[in-house]
């Protein structure tokens, strides 16, 4: 596919990004009142706790990993579900399925440039509070080069989520119901609300091999440089991990989104 | 103009009537019904693993133990029950206000702000309520509070105490859409920091403690309120003053939604 094509899009979501500053600054803002209800607890919690190591995270590492974990999700989240059942209602998703384009391969690229403003905006400057806050506790070396490409992955793999998750509302005319239901299960089993290490063994067992797991905890694992990701041995897998899940999940989006994009009824557009 | 005084009973009436054409709208998208109904109760299991995995690892925090955290946890459920019930509509307030539909509230002869509210129950609100109070019982039972009609009053007036807080809160946060567009990040925020309504507030300390108790009152919203059942020998003067602080807040945050109606009738648009 043509490339310029492509960033035409992308420059056309940041562009629309930009022209909503204020949304970005209140979620800058937002992030970090929950940095600092998320460092109180969790110091009250190891306070409690008497001991500084729990798992093998510190309350140094907890807080980078939660803190940077919604800052993730701040910056992963699009609103595919919301936008599509939008557009099915009006009838503008018609529109899209005319372009030359596919559309899977549109709406990623029309989401990239909201990515690249929110990841400049709202990341970047949570990670700087973070490491000013922690006194420089995130190792800074080849990690961070490893952490973006992970968070690329992760952002694909949410992706792949996001369009399965939407291709089902078209069957359920319910949006609300099936959207949270999807983060519900992602923000849990993915470790956003609590580290993948707090869990029991058993149920880490089954999670493990799940896919939500490439979206935040394998990025923050390895900026962290937890699990032996300092060493090539510990990275590949859960590059293999990720890369793996990209595969099946595109696989079988595209395959269901190609047989239900058939049966979309719209009324009137 | 002629103004007939209307007592509570013309309200109550008016509202079961919308209440009844409301549930009628609802019942004839049950799938959708049925999905979000399953949503809720993932989000309240998915809270509740949480909570369970975090005491796995930590059993108590800042001097509170499982039962007890327990207790205010499902304290805070039922608390948050009528924001999600009575005014979930707050949602809908800025598509409202940025199409221009929102000017038919305007026309009608009651009060805008009831009216707007009323027309959206959330029965969904149910199943978390039965969440809490199945939580609260069980806690109850274990941390042995004397049942006594006492008691109980206390426990009601004191979760509607709870409860009012936080519709302030969501009032607040809905109603800044009259001033700037896209205001949903400022909802989602709001309803982010509730997650920490039920941990105990002593866990902040200096500009933090007043922050999260006068400013954005999450404090309220099950801690100081709890605390009359909990801890009956040592209630801090805060926690009897909330019923008060709480019919304040509520106030406040009205008066604020309706300074934001009026300036929407001056745009005129």
């Amino acid at each position: 596919m043509n490339p310029r094509k492509l960033f035409a899009l992308t420059r056309a979501g940041i562009m629309e990004s930009l022209h909503y500053r204020l949304g970005t600054f209140v979620t800058l803002f937002a992030n970090l009142i929950y940095l600092v209800l998320v460092y109180y607890l969790w110091k009250a919690i190891y306070a409690s706790s008497g001991v500084d190591v729990v798992n093998g995270m510190t309350f140094t590492d907890t807080m980078i990993y939660l803190i940077l974990a919604t800052s993730l999700f701040n910056f992963l989240e699009m609103f595919v579900v919301w936008d599509m059942s939008r557009s099915i209602q009006s009838g503008k998703i018609i529109l899209d399925l005319l372009k030359p384009m596919k559309f899977r391969a549109y709406t990623f690229w029309s989401y990239s440039g909201s990515h690249v403003v929110s990841f400049i905006m709202t990341f970047i400057p949570t990670f700087i509070v973070v490491m000013i806050i922690t006194k420089g506790a995130i190792p800074i070396g080849m990690n961070l080069v490893y952490f973006i490409i992970a968070t690329l992955f992760a952002l694909i793999v949410n992706f792949n989520i996001e369009m399965i998750v939407a291709t089902i509302c078209l069957y359920t005319e319910s949006t609300w119901g099936i959207n949270i239901v999807k983060e519900t299960i992602v923000l849990l089993l993915s470790g956003a609300s609590i580290p993948l290490a707090f869990f029991p063994e058993k149920l880490r067992a089954v999670v493990d091999y799940m896919p939500f797991r490439a979206v935040y905890d394998i990025p923050l694992t390895i900026l962290l440089q937890k699990n032996g990701s300092d060493t090539l041995q510990g990275l590949l897998p859960m590059f293999g991990f990720q890369l793996l899940w990209i595969v099946i999940l595109t696989a079988a989006g595209t395959l269901f989104w190609n047989y239900s994009v058939k049966k979309i009824t719209v009324n009137g557009g | 103009m002629e103004k007939k005084k209307r007592g509570l009973r013309f309200y109550a009436d008016i509202y079961r009537k919308i209440l009844v054409q409301d549930l009628k709208t609802k019942m004839s998208y049950r799938a959708d019904f049925i999905i979000s109904t399953i949503g809720m109760i993932m989000v309240n299991l998915s809270g509740f693993v949480t909570f369970l995995i975090l005491f796995r690892n930590f059993p108590t925090i800042n001097g509170w133990d499982y039962y007890h955290m327990l207790f205010l946890y499902g304290f805070s459920l039922v608390a948050l029950t009528p924001v999600q019930c009575f005014f979930d509509n707050n949602w809908n307030l800025r598509f409202h206000v940025t199409s221009g539909d929102f000017i038919k509230y305007c026309f009608r002869p009651v009060n805008v702000f009831f009216y707007f509210m009323s027309e959206v129950f959330d029965v969904k609100g149910l199943g978390q309520l039965a969440f809490g109070i199945g939580t609260l019982i069980y806690a109850w039972v274990h941390i042995g509070i004397p049942v006594t009609p006492l008691v109980i009053a206390k426990l009601i007036v004191f979760l509607l105490t709870a409860s009012l807080f936080m519709i302030a809160l969501m009032n607040a946060a809905a109603a800044t859409c009259f001033w700037i567009r896209n205001s949903g990040y400022v909802m989602v925020i709001m309803f982010r920091f509730k997650d920490f309504a039920k941990y105990p507030s002593s866990i902040f300390s200096g500009v933090f403690s007043f922050l999260f108790t006068f400013i954005i009152p999450i404090a309220f919203v099950a801690y100081y309120p709890s605390l009359v059942i909990l801890e009956p020998d040592n209630v801090p003067l805060l926690s009897w003053l909330s019923p008060l602080l709480g019919v304040l807040f509520f106030w406040l945050s009205y008066k604020f939604w309706m300074l934001g109606v009026r300036k929407y009738d001056f745009t005129g648009s």
